[in-house]
């Protein structure tokens, strides 16, 4: 098992950069996740630890060895695919055990091997099976269980649980959890789902347009994101934004007058925006005053989109609300519910 | 400062010589190297030979090798028997494409149908393909003889049929039909595949617009397939310029000139006459009728495929 | 596509592709047929569908008039050498051509690519003078050879790019993190993985090498040498005749083995030339 360190890594495809030096760094034994939306360059940076591409400038060091010429095959690592890539053509067993056949373990080891990580990921009964003979989820496990049969120093996770249904998705993220307390193996998963990244990760890293956004443990990115991009990727429904005017520990806006305690600044009349979760609004409270436009009851909590002079924003309330669109409902917000960006850098300000 | 420390860092590390990159450039040359050599020696330097004997006039009997520049291209143009063989060609390729391709098309849409035992009519349909070639030139030239088979049947019905392979008006038709039946088969699979691959929901959804079964073919399985048609036509109209057994076992490009098709004639001028110069020429020339056929097709395919994937 | 189609529309298709089958189905069968006939029954009129009496003395004639078990064995040999070998060597640059990223790749894959578009008459000149020039006119070199690496080879090359193409990616870069070079990922994913193509370029292949024509006549002058096309046109009278019955015979023997695997294995056939990513 080891750290893996990336500095500096960048990457660009003949004039075009797509990476701009990255900085992470993954301490031995601890899931990190790289979440962002699509094209934002966290799986081309998985593929670069993986050595599946080059890297163009910057090192990467997997425990003390730098493994940026090292093929894929020296650097100890094992991947599972979004896809899969389970080889079609060999049953269960020989995909898992394929990868020390080629690394010179004898007949007893690797059946030995296999039959250990069979075993933890109750695949057992499925070895001799082909993988078209297997559910989504089956294929999953065995994807899984080629990776771990290596006993490998990093394990790479290419958002693998996309192509799964969102019931066997949960069951699958708490069994790659449970996986890893178990084997306590380094790992770095990639994922769109900000779900996945806050329920897995021990750290997050953000990405954007090729660069880290903010890293830190999920609780912190979803308490204090760092910037505006961050603020609206972690959390469902996406937190909202509202310009407006900071004057005397009041925010102010059309239809919006709050009291700002934890930002007190002496400065006088500051554009800024604030971001409030949906979860955070309060109804009832003071300060916003707004007309219901729609109602979404889901059960458990309801979503009420309001409408502002301005814009809209989305609330999220645990009680069953009887309002109907056209009421004009007044919102507070809870205690340090609001967070402030500067309009012009869109990082936060405090 | 960022600046300075990467480049320290990339300094420190000695780069391996070979890199992944590398070595998978030199796996790649390695891969190809048995076509790329054999591409090489037996058609690219071929083909400059080709144009090489084409200037000299070359006479292997006589022993005689000289240069003489362009004369074999005038002796081309002025050859009187040019017309005739290019004519012969036009009429084959032509011929050839326009049966083979409606004949494959309309045993694919028979083939295309739920029917009981249709693998059996695909496996007879496809059955010529691999017969040998020369057997079954040879068969139908029994057949085709004046006392052969086919007149023996037309008899019956009163029909009093011609000498087919003696015969110049008959001649070039009996070489089509024979070829179009021994080789629709090929075809014929490729147009099955494009139909099956046509979408289910286009048709059903023609039918609740209420299109006839005619209009469906000619609005949706024929622009579908279009990629297809093009494809095969381009295979069938090179593959027609090359036969030669057919001619060779049947009618040795007679009677007079009218079977005498273009390798034919090339195969006549270089190995039987002996003329390895000319019959060089007459190589280029079937070259380049190839070549700017092809080119034309694929300028076509923008104007005429409707869908490309 | 419609199940719900009437009797009467059945008949008519069942009819319409009977009546087309003839001269499909018939040279055949006259050819099989007829080959164990009596000359003079072969000419009967109106013909018969069965031989009435059988004569098995033209098959034995077969092989007394030429060596024609020699030459049986030389049309074997080449083309099952010309199939391997192009199989080998098609399936090494389509998978460079699909997979590879080399220098010049694109171009060479051009080059390459030509040879699609010269017809072999187009070459026979020359390449007879090159392989009279190394001693090998009148040898089987120039049969095996040229298919194999020159510009027949070049369509079965251009069909096993074109289905390694479709291959998904991942699978060989699984590969290459379980710790495969290049050439294992080949051997061991992509190639056992590329069974359709290779199928359908193994029967193009073999079915060419079976029948080549002009370039046994260019290349071959002695019967000990011939391939059964070329041995087929060469049973005729000290007149230049032909000797029809023996003829057919002969043409039988060429014929049934290919269309005999071909009935047995005609789902494969079928199939692999379906798949040859020739869909356009």
């Amino acid at each position: 098992m080891a750290n893996v360190t990336l500095s500096q890594i960048k990457k660009q495809y003949g004039n075009t950069p797509v990476i701009h030096g990255v900085d992470i760094e993954a301490a031995d034994g601890e899931f990190v996740v790289l979440v962002g939306p699509s094209g934002c360059g966290k799986s081309t940076l998985l593929r670069m630890i993986a050595g599946l591409e080059t890297i163009s400038s910057g090192t990467l060091k997997i425990g003390d060895r730098i493994v940026n010429d090292l093929d894929p095959k020296d650097r100890d690592i094992a991947m599972v695919f979004q896809n899969y890539a389970l080889y079609p053509h060999m049953t269960v067993e020989t995909n898992m055990g394929f990868s020390l056949e080629h690394r010179g373990g004898t007949k007893t080891e690797i059946a030995e091997r296999v039959k250990w990580a069979a075993e933890i990921l109750d695949l057992s009964n499925l070895l001799k099976r082909y993988p078209r003979q297997l559910s989504g989820g089956q294929r999953q496990r065995v994807a899984m269980g080629r990776a771990i049969v290596r006993d490998p120093q990093v394990f790479l996770f290419d958002e693998p649980l996309s192509n799964l249904d969102a019931k066997l998705r949960v069951a699958m993220r708490a069994e790659i959890k449970n996986l890893h307390r178990k084997l306590k193996t380094t790992t770095i998963y990639v994922t769109h789902d900000q779900v996945e990244a806050m329920t897995m990760a021990d750290k997050i890293v953000v990405m954007n347009a090729g660069e880290v956004s903010q890293v830190g443990a999920p609780l912190d990115l979803y308490d204090r994101p760092a910037n505006r991009f961050v603020a609206g990727f972690i959390g469902s429904p996406s937190m909202n934004f509202i310009d407006g005017v900071v004057e005397n520990g009041r925010f102010t806006a059309p239809g919006i007058d709050l009291e700002t305690p934890s930002f007190t600044a002496g400065e006088t009349s500051r554009q800024l925006i604030c971001g409030i979760r949906p979860e955070h609004l309060v109804i009832g409270g003071e300060g916003i005053s707004a007309e219901v436009s729609l109602v979404e009851p889901m059960g458990s909590e309801t979503q009420v989109t309001f409408s502002l002079p301005e814009g809209t924003i989305v609330g999220v309330f645990r009680d069953r609300i009887a309002a109907k669109p056209g009421d004009i409902l007044t919102l507070g917000v809870q205690t340090d519910g609001c967070h402030f960006f500067d309009p012009l850098t869109d990082l936060r300000v405090e | 400062m960022s600046q300075v420390s990467h480049v320290v860092a990339k300094s420190d590390r000695p780069r391996p010589l070979w890199t992944i990159k590398r070595r998978d450039q030199i796996a790649g040359m390695l891969f190809i190297a048995p076509q790329l050599t054999g591409i090489i020696v037996f058609v690219l330097i071929p083909l400059g030979l080709v144009f090489w004997y084409s200037l000299h006039e070359w006479n292997v009997l006589a022993n005689s090798f000289k240069f003489v520049g362009s004369a074999n291209y005038k002796t081309l143009l002025a050859d009187p028997a040019l017309p005739e063989v290019l004519t012969a060609t036009g009429i084959f390729s032509a011929g050839l494409v326009v049966f083979n391709m409606s004949l494959a098309l309309l045993i694919a849409v028979l083939l295309n149908q739920k029917l009981w035992g249709i693998v059996v009519f695909r496996t007879l349909f496809f059955s010529p393909v691999v017969v040998s070639l020369v057997a079954w030139t040879i068969v139908w030239s029994f057949l085709l003889q004046n006392n052969g088979g086919i007149n023996a049947v037309l008899q019956t019905m009163g029909i009093e049929g011609p000498n087919w392979l003696r015969n110049p008006s008959t001649a070039m038709f009996s070489i089509i039909v024979i070829q179009v039946f021994k080789n629709v088969g090929l075809n014929m699979i490729l147009f099955l595949a494009a139909l099956q691959g046509v979408p289910k929901e286009l048709y059903e959804a023609a039918r609740v617009d209420g299109a006839s079964a005619f209009k469906q073919f000619r609005r949706i399985t024929l622009p579908l397939i279009s990629p297809t048609i093009l494809l095969t036509s381009i295979i069938t109209i090179v593959g027609s310029l090359q036969v030669f057994a057919q001619i060779a076992v049947l009618t040795q490009g007679g009677p007079g000139m009218s079977t005498t098709v273009l390798v034919y004639y090339l195969y006549q001028q270089a190995f039987q006459f002996h003329f390895f110069g000319y019959g060089a020429t007459l190589s280029i020339m079937l070259f380049i009728i190839v070549a700017v056929l092809t080119f034309a097709q694929w300028q076509l395919r923008k104007r005429i495929v409707f869908y490309e994937n | 596509m419609k199940t719900d189609m009437s009797i009467r529309m059945r008949t008519m298709l069942y009819g319409l592709m009977c009546v087309l089958l003839i001269p499909f189905v018939f040279p055949t069968w006259w050819m099989v047929t007829s080959s164990v006939k009596p000359i003079s029954d072969i000419f009967a009129f109106p013909p018969d569908l069965l031989p009435r009496t059988y004569d098995w003395s033209t098959y034995q004639r077969v092989f007394e008039l030429q060596p024609f078990a020699q030459q049986y064995w030389n049309s074997g040999y080449i083309a099952l050498l010309v199939t391997a070998g192009t199989m080998i060597v098609s399936s090494l640059a389509g998978y460079a051509f699909a997979r590879i990223r080399f220098p010049g790749a694109d171009a060479i894959f051009m080059v390459v690519l030509l040879g699609l578009l010269i017809p072999a008459e187009v070459t026979i000149v020359p390449l007879f003078q090159m392989f009279n020039q190394w001693g090998m006119i009148n040898t089987h070199w120039p049969l095996i050879l040229v298919p194999v690496f020159g510009a027949p080879s070049v369509f079965s090359t251009f069909i096993m790019r074109q289905f390694f193409i479709a291959l998904p990616i991942e699978l060989e870069e699984a590969a290459r993190v379980d710790g495969l070079g290049r050439f294992t990922i080949f051997r061991k994913i992509a190639l056992p993985l590329a069974k359709p193509a290779l199928s359908a370029v193994a029967i193009f292949t073999f079915l060419h090498s079976w029948n080549l024509f002009l370039e046994p006549i260019v290349f071959i002058s002695t019967p000990q040498m011939f391939t059964l096309p070329q041995a087929l046109t060469q049973f005729t009278d000290a007149y230049g005749g032909a000797m029809w019955n023996i003829q057919l015979a002969a043409a039988t023997l060429t014929a049934l083995p290919v269309l005999i695997v071909f009935i047995v294995a005609q789902k494969q056939f079928v199939e692999g030339l379906a798949h040859t990513g020739l869909k356009g």
